[in-house]
């Protein structure tokens, strides 16, 4: 049949792997090059611009009174040896291909001018040891801190940010959404003297959000010779980094190996001392998920991520476990949550009805979900956005599996009578039957639960599977009834103009999927954006999302407010295992997610490992070790 | 049908029949066929009949009964496995005829607790165990069989008629007819089917027509070449002469004369193709381009078992379903050729 074709084509792509592993070492010596191109001074936009000089009134501002969160008992040294599931296509961090997993490891060593506290989520010194924001509501300055060093030895001085503009804007990286951002967000980057500088951003912010969006990272001036062919000379290029690793070896489609830099000028700095213990990380290419966790088992991987249900309950089981070699460990976090939930569109004639909408949410049995095949792990998501501390709003409760109420609604809507097939319908024959369009496979599970159950609120949930850039783009063109999906959320509030303002309702590509528009609401929104008042934008975030949850156009999902996370007993954690905003404990690199400093915190007790694997050896068990912290759980679920 | 008299066919049929495993095979999937068409009423949720107050209901066919009906306190439809305690326990002579599995495809029998996939269990009426989502694997199996089959079935029939169609003309007409048809036939022959599947898959939800549709555009052309070199050397015979020398036409010389003869190859090929059909069906679930969840589909089942290999009952039993029903169908294409095989020993020199 000609189904047989796909086995042709597996060793195929086989080959075209090997034949990118036989490519020449990196090189990682500069090499003199071709002359690069003339960068043009950063052009500054009509009504932007900075002062000329730097403003005598400003406040210079700094953090050092927030606790540390490493642990003072930390050893530096050892490998940690972990995996990734393909090699890089570059080591560029921006350009074609570099976009991969292995980036995260190249982008968290190149630090920003501030950081933010994992537990308080105040900005803390980095780059910078200062900063202060200007009058005109859109301006950050920054005093850099002297003793910050390029990988190679160079000063890090106020020319490399300069540089840095004029690269991001430049046509030779081949990277448009830089080149736009640098050019629309950041309006202008002047130098003052060596350590000092200004930034402007588009338009007025609250001064700790632009903190992040308008601090735009140096780049190494000294090592880029920018011209047509930067991509390629670029691609294996071990560019000089600010964090505390530096690429050491790499084995083209094997392994890539981070060592860290003895001498990085952070070490003895306050909220950075005491982490990035290992000596060198070791990144593996393991293609396959289920083979890298055998490689776990046999101890050549430190730690392995359990969130999967299946991994966590019927994989991590066993010899292994029991013996107590390695340890699981359960850490809840209070993160920016995925907003994951059911987008209904309000321009469909059923769903533009807010008692059809109502009903549909009391007719959703999640608990039925969670309960079953979720194994109890998940946690129903309450309201759309949450993670965000004092702006969430906890009083919010999702509306519950209650078939009486989903009636009552329906009723309310017209909806009294049942056809043959058990699904409501109204005086004009219009049936209570909605298509679900989502773009994972296996949420299909999840989803025929439902479907089952909310028949027996007679209504019929058609399941559309497409994949996932299909769906999206369905969802995005406004094209769905009910979309099934998350957004990704980050930074540090809620965002609510891209997803319910009417500016953006009944347009296609814009991220207000549910098509809603209220004037009302629309008000509150602009007075949320355009605040710089924490303590009003709170206020304001909080009205905001009671109106979300009153309109019912989203029906919210799930949640997984947690990581877990498996480890031989030998890698060590702090007391509390993690911060705060802690997004994967075994994470080596500063960030783990998002923009919260919390990575770096783990080390490796060489003498533990010499006493675990003996212990293995003789057989002997060392009692098994799962840990639970739920310190910093927010959710009452 | 004429082709019952024919001395010829009844002499092929005594031959079938001969070769055992291939007429038990044949009589095998016959059966499972016919049962699988009155599938409701062996496997379904539904009772088949319902004693209720001295009246009787038959809820098998037709539109739902809600709970209210008998006098359960919910509008949507009863579960009939409940209702039968609830009536044992009353004990005032309403009673329940459930069928043999009381479970459909698509329900989720889930219990608090205890996680699916859930084991066989001669108490629960799940004989084959549940897959990941709580639902009847037999149930699914049987569901899945009868809508594979219809499928390889229908498919079939589209691509005989266009492959024979298409191959009797080429093989007949000959000449630029041929040479133009032959050169479309392998640039068709190179598209490559999977991707087209993909992308379609990708678009829109294929359902089983669409996916009947693809597969038969890409399906018909196999035909084309066995039909044509048959036709090509039937025609040359005298017989078509003669007929042609009689001033039969040309429709009538292939329909009457030249289709006859070739019907040995067609036989011979069916119950390849329809081995052929449901491979492709149960494929093209497995990867997950197939029909829609939560249609229920072998291929489906399949992928399931291999992600719960710790559930060892939903892959034993799909793999146990699909080697039987391709091993049955097997025999029978194997009889069948032997059947029509004009001589009936070979000699090997």
């Amino acid at each position: 049949m000609k189904l047989l074709r796909i086995t042709t084509l597996v060793p195929l792509a086989g080959g075209a792997l090997l034949a990118g592993c036989g490519a020449p070492e990196a090189e990682p010596v500069i090499e003199p090059q071709a002359q690069g191109v003339e960068l043009p001074p950063i052009q500054v936009a009509e009504g932007d611009g900075l002062p000329a000089s730097l403003p005598a009134d400003l406040v210079w501002e700094t953090n050092d009174e927030d606790p540390e969160f490493a642990s003072p008992d930390a050893v530096r040294g050892g490998t940690f040896r972990t995996y990734m599931l393909s090699f890089p296509l570059t080591l560029r961090t921006v350009g074609p291909d570099s976009n991969g997993a292995f980036a995260g490891y190249l982008r968290y060593n190149r630090f920003s001018p501030v950081s933010f506290h994992p537990n308080t989520r105040r900005p803390i010194p980095s780059l910078a040891t200062h900063w202060a924001f200007g009058a005109d509501g859109r301006s950050i300055y920054f005093k850099l801190n002297p003793d910050a060093r390029w990988s190679d030895g160079v000063p890090v001085t106020a020319d490399d940010y300069v540089f840095g503009v004029q690269f991001m804007r430049s046509k030779e990286i081949v990277a448009p959404w830089y080149n736009n951002y640098y050019t629309e967000r950041i309006r202008d980057l002047k130098r003052y003297d060596d350590h000092t500088i200004g930034i402007q951003g588009a338009s007025p912010r609250p001064p700790d959000e632009m903190l992040y969006e308008y601090a735009p990272g140096p780049q190494p001036r000294h090592f880029h010779v920018l011209n047509d062919n930067w991509v390629a000379d670029y691609n294996w290029k071990i560019e000089p980094n600010t964090g505390p690793y530096q690429i050491g070896k790499v084995e083209k489609g094997k392994y890539i190996e981070l060592v860290r830099k003895d001498d990085w000028w952070a070490n003895d700095l306050p909220y950075w001392r005491g982490r990035f213990n290992p000596q060198k990380v070791r990144i593996r290419v393991i293609r396959d998920m289920n083979i890298a966790y055998q490689h776990f088992l046999k101890g050549e991987l430190d730690t392995f991520g359990l969130v999967l249900p299946q991994f966590w309950h019927e994989k991590a089981i066993g010899e292994g476990f029991e013996d107590g070699y390695i340890a699981k460990y359960w850490f809840y976090n209070d993160l920016p949550v995925p907003s994951a939930g059911m987008f209904l569109n309000s321009e469909d004639p059923l769903l533009a009805s807010r008692d059809i909408r109502y009903g549909l949410a009391h007719a959703m049995n999640f608990d039925r979900v969670i309960n079953t095949v979720l194994r109890g792990d998940y946690e129903r998501m309450p309201t759309f956005q949450l993670g965000f501390g004092d702006y969430d709003n906890r009083d919010i409760e999702a509306r519950p599996f209650d078939l009486d109420r989903a009636g009552e609604y329906f009723d309310a809507a017209g909806f009294d009578t049942r056809d043959a097939a058990g699904i409501r319908v109204d005086g004009e024959g219009r049936r209570l039957s909605f298509r679900v369009t989502y773009g994972q496979p296996h949420h299909s599970e999840r989803l025929v639960i439902l479907q089952e159950d909310a028949r027996k609120a007679g209504v019929e949930l058609e399941l559309q599977l497409l994949d996932s850039a299909s769906s999206f783009k369905q969802i995005q063109e406004k094209k769905h009834q009910i979309g099934w999906m998350a957004w990704s959320s980050q930074g540090l509030s809620p965002r609510y103009w891209e997803h319910f303002h009417s500016d953006n309702a009944g347009v296609t590509q814009t991220n207000n999927i549910t098509n809603h528009a209220d004037p009302a609401m629309d008000e509150l929104i602009m007075a949320f954006r355009n605040s710089v008042d924490r303590q009003e934008r709170i206020a304001l975030a909080q009205r905001l999302e009671q109106m979300v949850h009153d309109s019912g156009v989203v029906i919210p999902t799930f949640q997984v407010p947690y990581t877990r996370e498996g480890a031989w007993r030998w890698v060590k954690l702090p007391s509390g295992l993690g911060t705060r905003t802690t997004g994967t404990l075994f994470n080596s690199q500063a960030n783990s997610a998002g923009i919260f400093s919390a990575g770096g915190l783990f080390w490796i007790d060489e003498a533990e490992k010499e006493r675990t694997l003996q212990a293995k050896d003789d057989g002997v068990t060392l009692g098994p070790v799962t840990v639970v912290n739920a310190d910093h759980r927010a959710s009452s679920g | 049908m004429a082709l019952a008299v024919n001395p010829l066919t009844a002499k092929q049929w005594r031959r079938f029949k001969s070769i055992k495993r291939g007429y038990y095979s044949a009589l095998g999937l016959a059966a499972a066929l016919v049962l699988s068409l009155a599938a409701e009423l062996l496997v379904n949720s539904r009772a088949l009949v319902v004693s209720y107050q001295g009246e009787l209901h038959f809820p098998t066919y037709g539109a739902f009964l809600p709970g209210t009906t008998f006098g359960l306190d919910y509008a949507y439809e009863t579960n009939y496995r409940e209702l039968k305690r609830t009536f044992t326990e009353q004990g005032n002579g309403d009673w329940v005829l459930l069928p043999l599995v009381p479970y459909n495809a698509l329900e989720n029998d889930l219990r608090e607790g205890v996680y699916p996939p859930y084991a066989p269990s001669w108490s629960s009426g799940h004989y084959l165990g549940t897959d990941s989502t709580g639902r009847d694997v037999l149930a699914r199996l049987v569901y899945g069989f009868r809508i594979a089959f219809g499928f390889a079935f229908i498919l079939l029939a589209v691509n005989y008629v266009v492959g024979v169609a298409l191959g009797c003309a080429m093989g007949f007409w000959g000449g630029a007819f041929d040479l133009l048809f032959q050169r479309l036939i392998e640039i068709w022959n190179n598209v490559p089917f999977l991707y087209v599947i993909m992308i379609v898959a990708s678009i829109v939800v294929p359902n089983f027509w669409t996916l009947m549709a693809v597969m038969a555009i890409f399906g018909w052309m196999q035909m084309t070449w066995y039909m044509r070199t048959a036709t090509y050397k039937e025609k040359a015979r005298e017989y078509v002469l003669a007929a042609r020398a009689l001033g039969a036409s040309s429709p009538r010389m292939i329909a009457s004369h030249i289709l006859p003869n070739a019907i040995a190859l067609i036989v011979t090929f069916m119950p390849f193709s329809v081995a052929g059909g449901i491979t492709a069906l149960t494929a093209l679930d497995y990867l997950g381009f197939g029909l829609p969840p939560p249609t229920p589909s072998w291929g489906e089942l399949l992928a399931q078992g291999t992600n719960h290999l710790e559930a060892p009952w939903i892959v034993t039993s799909v793999v146990v379903a699909i080697v039987l029903v391709l091993l049955m169908v097997a025999y029978v294409g194997e009889a069948i050729r032997e059947a029509f095989d004009p001589k009936k020993f070979s000699y090997y020199e």
